[in-house]
């Protein structure tokens, strides 16, 4: 391209830009950045403390199994809260694609293939989703919402709201593991490791590629990134769609490690998805997240339960504490914004 | 550093006192300060003899203080009169709002300050310029004794602008005291009594207007001698057609509109606010579909369905409103300038190259001289000038040949102004072809080499600029003479080479 020299002029009013309070901010930005981190941190000190068996190998292995779950959803939902939308759907696509998955493995169909059609379909979900978003131009609350109450439905509907077992094998995917080493070490779970890697792969696709950065450009400023010649309808398809095809990957592993359909399962799932990435520094208006936040704050919800549970406290306390955490957590958000 | 340093400020019953200083001088500061938005750490605020401290805009507004801020601070769903009366709606004695004594006491407040407004009407179906008039109705409803306008010409036309002026001429003569902040020193002459000048947190001056003349206004806020608003003219335009617009319609905005853009020309759009020169400017763009008609670049013709067709040839938008459709303000600086032309920091599957972001990102906050602490900077963060060029900036990297810059020097101080309109000037010079659409006839007429002016969605004139006048431009924007149809008559037209 062609450079353009312009000589400076004349010092034009030097002062025009503030200076004071940026290192201030910046400290701030950085404080922010890394407050889910020590939370998490400290919630773990905390509870290898006041329960004695918090902090095994066992446990941490159990409670990442756990975790992975909201983790993986709450990953996909952060692509779609980052282009300024939301995505209630997850939760019953969960069950609906681990529903189709054990259906077509029971109908004949190779168990592999069973499992990438549970996704694709949580995929198509997906592209609906985006559809009703971009071409029907619904709120993506009201179009997600639509697609939750479908998706549950048509999973009760195609079982007759029965748990069918699935096929021998279907359920290597849930709870096989890797590395065991005997009865000390039972190995690291697969749903761990897929948890891993599909967070590394989407934490390099939301920072590194064009395809994340479009998806904050939306976000942060729709409008600009249309004139800019971003094509906004895309952007979003592709959005929804990862949420839809994370979801599915969930569906088949929650239907994989129970060993049959489920169509009741995962109810409310997309809640706590949704607490994971906002704890994690995703913004609802739009614009802001990573990865690694949604990560972390998914493991602040699932080490305050587990531990919450081993210190004695019970279930309806931990609801208690965990609605404070997404309020505390949101408050932050506010406080950031008003900056 | 000290937002206002040791600042005294008088203001006197029933004038208008102008308030005027660069970006960052601390006329918004003490705006606020008299309002009760902010409280000062130092010295006192004296009110009708007595002294007082306002600790939030609740006070300020039962003493008699009314403000209103460049933004209009209304809201769009609510009728004109619920908007005026929010927060102090009457009620009947059930205690249910009294829409009928709302609606009266309305329409007396409009009529008191002759503007024909129908209350009942929703806001948001008004003009820009009507909902400012509701902002001034309900600041007066306060029965306030001193008003405070920030920037309230800079989204009206010239029309409403003297409107406008018969109202505070009115209030003056009530004994309302107005304090009148406005980048627009040429407006001042019509209404000012008073003018105070601010520079870096200091009040530098309070002077009679009549005493005081244009150039040493200028100099003591920029605190140097600003011998010429423009820079001297650099671009030489050719006679090689860049851009050939023809027979533009958008039904209801646009009528059948036709002008050509040559290589090395500055082409201003003049016309009057809601003319059709956003929505022109936008359908070269592709940003708004048309209804019928063509745009040509270098002969070819070209598909105008989206704005990502407009940048592959080579065309650039650069918005009036930078914050909302310009810049992705909550991402970087260099995050930004890449924007529009990602792909050419791209490598194999979509995988962004950091380190040639920077490079190009560096490249332009060199050439464009924007100031920034880093290239990593959040675009928030950046002076309006600096907001600008870095919107150029993205434009450049795409090679963009024709830019079309709409109310480029918008909230932007003077010397910052004067950087812009350098760039304009250079980036005609190096060939590119630049539509400047802009309300500051000045600016337009200091600037540009030919210019078309709009009137109700149709080309009323083309006019080469060093022969023209802003009296005769403005006859045409108001549609008292017409000059030609807007048809093929345009391409006969030579550009003509103007000025030294």
């Amino acid at each position: 391209m062609t450079q353009l020299t312009i000589k400076p002029v004349k010092e034009v009013s030097p002062k025009t830009e503030k200076t004071s309070g940026r290192f201030g901010s910046a400290l701030l930005n950085n404080f922010e950045k890394f407050l889910p981190y020590v939370v998490l941190i400290v919630l773990i000190i905390v509870f290898s403390i006041t329960a004695t068996n918090f902090f095994t190998l066992r446990n941490i292995l159990s409670l990442m199994l756990q975790t992975s779950t909201v983790t993986l959803m709450g990953i996909g939902v952060t692509f779609a809260i980052i282009t300024g939308g939301i995505d209630l759907s997850i939760g019953s696509l969960v069950a609906l694609t681990g529903t189709v998955a054990v259906m077509v493995a029971i109908a004949g169909v190779p168990i592999w293939l069973s499992w990438i059609i549970g996704m694709l379909t949580g995929a198509f979900c997906g592209l609906l989703n985006g559809l009703m978003v971009t071409r029907l131009k619904l709120p993506p609350f009201i179009a997600t919402l639509g697609m939750m109450l479908v998706a549950r439905g048509v999973a009760l509907t195609i079982t007759n709201a029965a748990a069918y077992p699935a096929p021998e094998g279907f359920g290597n995917l849930g709870n096989g593991t890797i590395f065991g080493t005997g009865p000390k070490f039972p190995g690291i779970p697969y749903p761990v490791i897929i948890m891993v890697a599909v967070a590394f792969l989407f934490h390099f696709i939301l920072s590194k590629t064009r395809a994340g950065r479009y998806t904050y450009a939306v976000g942060s400023n729709e409008e600009a990134a249309r004139l800019s010649g971003i094509k906004i309808s895309q952007v979003k398809n592709i959005a929804y769609i990862i949420s839809g095809l994370l979801a599915g990957l969930v569906g088949i592993i929650l239907a994989s490690r129970m060993v049959t359909s489920q169509p009741n399962s995962a109810s409310g799932y997309e809640l706590n998805a949704i607490a994971a990435a906002v704890i994690g520094g995703t913004s609802l208006m739009g614009g802001v997240g990573t990865v690694g936040g949604t990560v972390i704050g998914s493991f602040i919800i699932g080490t305050l339960t587990v531990g919450l549970t081993m210190s004695g406290a019970n279930y309806y306390v931990q609801q208690i504490v965990i609605g404070l955490v997404v309020i505390g957590a949101v408050t932050f958000d506010q406080f950031r914004g008003r900056k | 550093m000290k937002a206002l340093d040791r600042v005294s400020f008088d203001l006197r019953k029933g004038e208008v006192h102008a308030l005027v200083g660069e970006n960052g001088a601390g006329k918004s500061t003490l705006m606020k300060i008299l309002s009760g938005v902010y409280q000062a750490d130092e010295g006192t605020i004296r009110y009708k003899g007595n002294v007082v401290s306002f600790r939030d805009v609740t006070e300020s507004h039962k003493a008699g203080i009314g403000i209103i801020y460049q933004e209009l601070n209304l809201i769009p769903h609510l009728s004109v009169a619920a908007n005026i009366f929010i927060g102090r709606e009457p009620l009947t004695q059930f205690g249910a709002l009294d829409e009928k004594k709302m609606n009266a006491d309305a329409a007396a407040v409009l009529s008191r300050l002759n503007i024909r407004l129908d209350p009942t009407i929703i806001l948001n179906r008004l003009p820009v310029s009507k909902q400012q008039m509701v902002e001034i109705a309900k600041a007066l409803s306060l029965d306030s004794e001193v008003l405070i306008m920030d920037e309230p010409t800079s989204a009206l036309s010239e029309a409403e602008i003297d409107e406008l002026f018969t109202i505070i001429h009115a209030l003056r003569d009530h004994g309302v005291a107005i304090i009148y902040i406005s980048h627009r020193l040429d407006e001042l002459k019509h209404i000012v009594d008073r003018i105070s000048i601010f520079r870096d947190g200091h009040s530098v001056s309070t002077d009679d207007y009549a005493a005081i003349n244009m150039d040493e206004i200028v100099n003591r806020m920029v605190g140097r001698k600003l011998e010429n608003q423009f820079p001297p003219k650099v671009n030489v335009p050719t006679k090689e057609k860049l851009l050939e617009v023809r027979n533009i319609v958008r039904r209801g905005i646009l009528h059948d509109i036709s002008f050509d853009l040559y290589r090395g020309e500055i082409l201003g759009i003049a016309g009057l606010m809601g003319a059709g020169r956003s929505e022109l400017g936008r359908a070269i763009f592709g940003a708004d579909l048309i209804d019928g008609g063509e745009v040509a670049m270098n002969g070819r013709k070209l598909s105008l369905k989206s704005p990502s067709d407009a940048i592959e040839a080579g065309i650039a938008y650069l918005s009036e409103n930078r914050k909302e459709e310009g810049l992705a303000v909550k991402m970087q600086l260099a995050e930004n300038i890449t924007m529009a032309n990602v792909q050419e920091i791209s490598q194999r599957f979509g995988v962004l190259s950091r380190n040639r972001e920077m490079e190009v990102a560096q490249q332009y906050v060199k050439d464009l001289v924007i100031k920034t602490p880093s290239l990593s900077q959040v675009v928030n963060n950046l002076s309006g000038g600096n907001q600008q060029k870095t919107v150029v900036a993205k434009w450049l990297f795409c090679d963009s040949k024709i830019l079309i810059f709409d109310e480029p020097t918008r909230g932007i101080d003077v010397g910052a102004k004067f950087a812009i309109y350098e760039l304009m000037g250079a980036l005609a010079r190096d060939g590119r072809g630049i539509i400047m659409i802009s309300s500051d006839l000045p600016e337009i007429l200091g600037l540009t080499d030919r210019l078309v002016v709009l009137h109700e969605g149709s080309l009323v004139a083309t006019l080469t600029t060093a022969e023209t006048t802003q009296e005769e431009i403005l006859t045409y924007a108001a549609g008292i003479a017409t000059a030609e149809k807007g048809d093929a008559r345009m391409s006969n037209q030579k550009p003509t080479q103007t000025r030294e």
